[in-house]
């Protein structure tokens, strides 16, 4: 099959971080292979240009704690790639500002757990709130654009005006309002992270008249909570058409999340094959490109073109095969597995469950619940 | 959506973090910004390649001289795309 070309690298460059969110993507288990080098992300970097690649997204875990960030965003600049820096915002002072600017950082997305302090750090397990107001004032003082991101979910979704009121205050060009997706440690938090029905149609409310309220002002991207919809997201505009990941250890993914969430999908790694060739042959990419995988319903849907059959990684985490069709998706004969879920969390009242903390690569999680509770770490 | 009009005498430029450049696959314009690829039609890349302190009617003024068009609909057609680029943030008017 002829591939297309990407448009879009998405750089993991470490997956270190300071905060220990429950949400977090990234993979509940990471093995402790060494992170790329500076001189190996500088090749990736080059190869990413050389098929087509036009943007990049450094993030991680916390970009931040690389020293070599600057020097990343620099090679990426040099290249012509516009640069994004996907951050919490913990390490950014006045001189790795500086630096960052210097290097010819484009644009930062700064991610926010809540509007209220005590809410944000109890959810970032770290208290991290205060650091990111003082990084969003540092990115407004270098004239860098700046872009919030909410990562929405049932203990902070009734708090969505407020966090819109954050951004507007702190003069955000653009606004996140991302439902969670369960993903790594999201999925293993499903339980206490999934908000009530009753909550997810409130939200869409006041999203919505956010939106036309501030059109022209703050640009406002909502992403849905997919359980709840009927049709699945169309994810990542196809498997292997316009993305690409590479994380930290070199291995490239079409998803950031396929390397936890499809375990029986081998992923080549950099160090051994040049992104070219990774792009356009390998079975990874391959696997799930196009339409001729799909099974029915997808097969002879006239949405197939428009949602790509939703998520491989959703449809692998929930039926156990990534190549079934998304069973958030009304028509999948699996959608009774979203739908008893959903159920059962709503007759429940939605009541504050024990969340495992996000924990670095190398450390052991701790079930916070049973034995202690503890809100800030 | 009811789209208001753009003055002639606004001065359209692109926002800030938003880069106009060559696409190197392709030879043709792409509007580059937050998260973001807009690959340019001819039209609008003729539009932004004008956004450079000129007013909206002096951009209009240097098109009809490039095209053999009727002025009003091109006029609309400028005015249409500034308003979608504005709404997208991606230009901004002063």
């Amino acid at each position: 099959m002829m591939a297309p070309r990407p448009y879009a690298l998405l750089a993991e460059i470490t997956y270190r971080c300071p905060l220990h969110c429950p949400y977090c993507s990234n993979p509940t288990q990471t093995r402790s292979d060494q992170e790329l080098t500076t001189n190996e992300w500088t090749r990736v970097i080059r190869e990413a240009v050389a098929l087509g690649v036009l943007q990049i997204g450094f993030s991680g875990g916390e970009p931040l704690v690389r020293r070599d960030l600057p020097d990343l965003i620099r090679a990426a600049r040099e290249a012509n790639l516009y640069t994004n820096l996907i951050t919490s915002g913990i390490g950014l002072d006045d001189d790795r500002m500086g630096a960052l600017r210097n290097a010819g950082l484009d644009s930062v997305q700064l991610s926010f757990q809540s509007d209220n302090t005590d809410l944000a750090d109890e959810i970032a397990g770290a208290r991290a709130h205060q650091h990111k107001l003082d990084a969003a004032a540092k990115i407004r003082a270098a004239g860098i654009p700046l872009s919030l991101n909410f990562v929405i979910h049932r203990r902070n979704i009734d708090r969505l005006l407020q966090m819109i009121d954050l951004a507007e205050s702190l003069q955000a060009e653009r606004v996140e309002l991302a439902n969670v997706q369960f993903y790594g440690w999201a999925f293993l938090n499903r339980a206490a992270l999934l908000p009530t029905r009753e909550q997810v149609v409130r939200a869409r409310e006041i999203a919505n008249a956010a939106k036309a309220r501030l059109a022209g002002k703050i640009d406002i991207f909502y992403v849905l909570p997919d359980y709840y919809e009927n049709r699945p997201k169309p994810c990542l505009s196809g498997w292997g058409q316009r993305y690409l990941t590479v994380n930290p250890i070199g291995e490239v993914l079409p998803c950031p999340t396929a390397s936890s969430a499809i375990p029986d999908l081998r992923f080549e790694n950099v160090r051994a094959r040049e992104l070219d060739w990774i792009w356009r042959e390998s079975e990874s990419f391959n696997r799930f490109r196009g339409t001729e995988w799909m099974p029915e319903p997808c097969q002879s849907c006239p949405q197939r073109e428009i949602d790509f059959g939703g998520c491989r990684c959703q449809a692998a985490l929930l039926t156990g095969n990534a190549g079934n069709t998304d069973p958030v998706c009304e028509l999948s004969p699996n959608r009774a597995s979203v739908d008893a879920l959903l159920r059962n969390l709503n007759s429940s009242g939605g009541q504050t469950r024990d969340w495992t903390y996000r924990v670095n690569p190398g450390t052991r999680p701790v079930i916070f619940g049973a034995f202690e509770r503890r809100a800030k770490v | 959506m009811q789209t208001p009009t753009i003055a002639g005498s606004a001065q359209p430029t692109l926002a800030r973090g938003v880069r106009l450049q060559t696409d190197p696959k392709t030879g043709n314009s792409v509007l580059l910004f937050p998260e973001g690829v807009l690959e340019l039609n001819e039209t609008a890349q003729d539009i932004l390649t004008l956004c450079d302190g000129r007013t909206v009617s002096e951009i209009i003024q240097a098109l009809a001289e490039e095209y053999d068009v009727d002025l009003e609909m091109l006029a609309a057609d400028v005015r249409e795309i500034l308003a979608d680029l504005q709404r997208r943030k991606l230009i901004e008017l002063t």
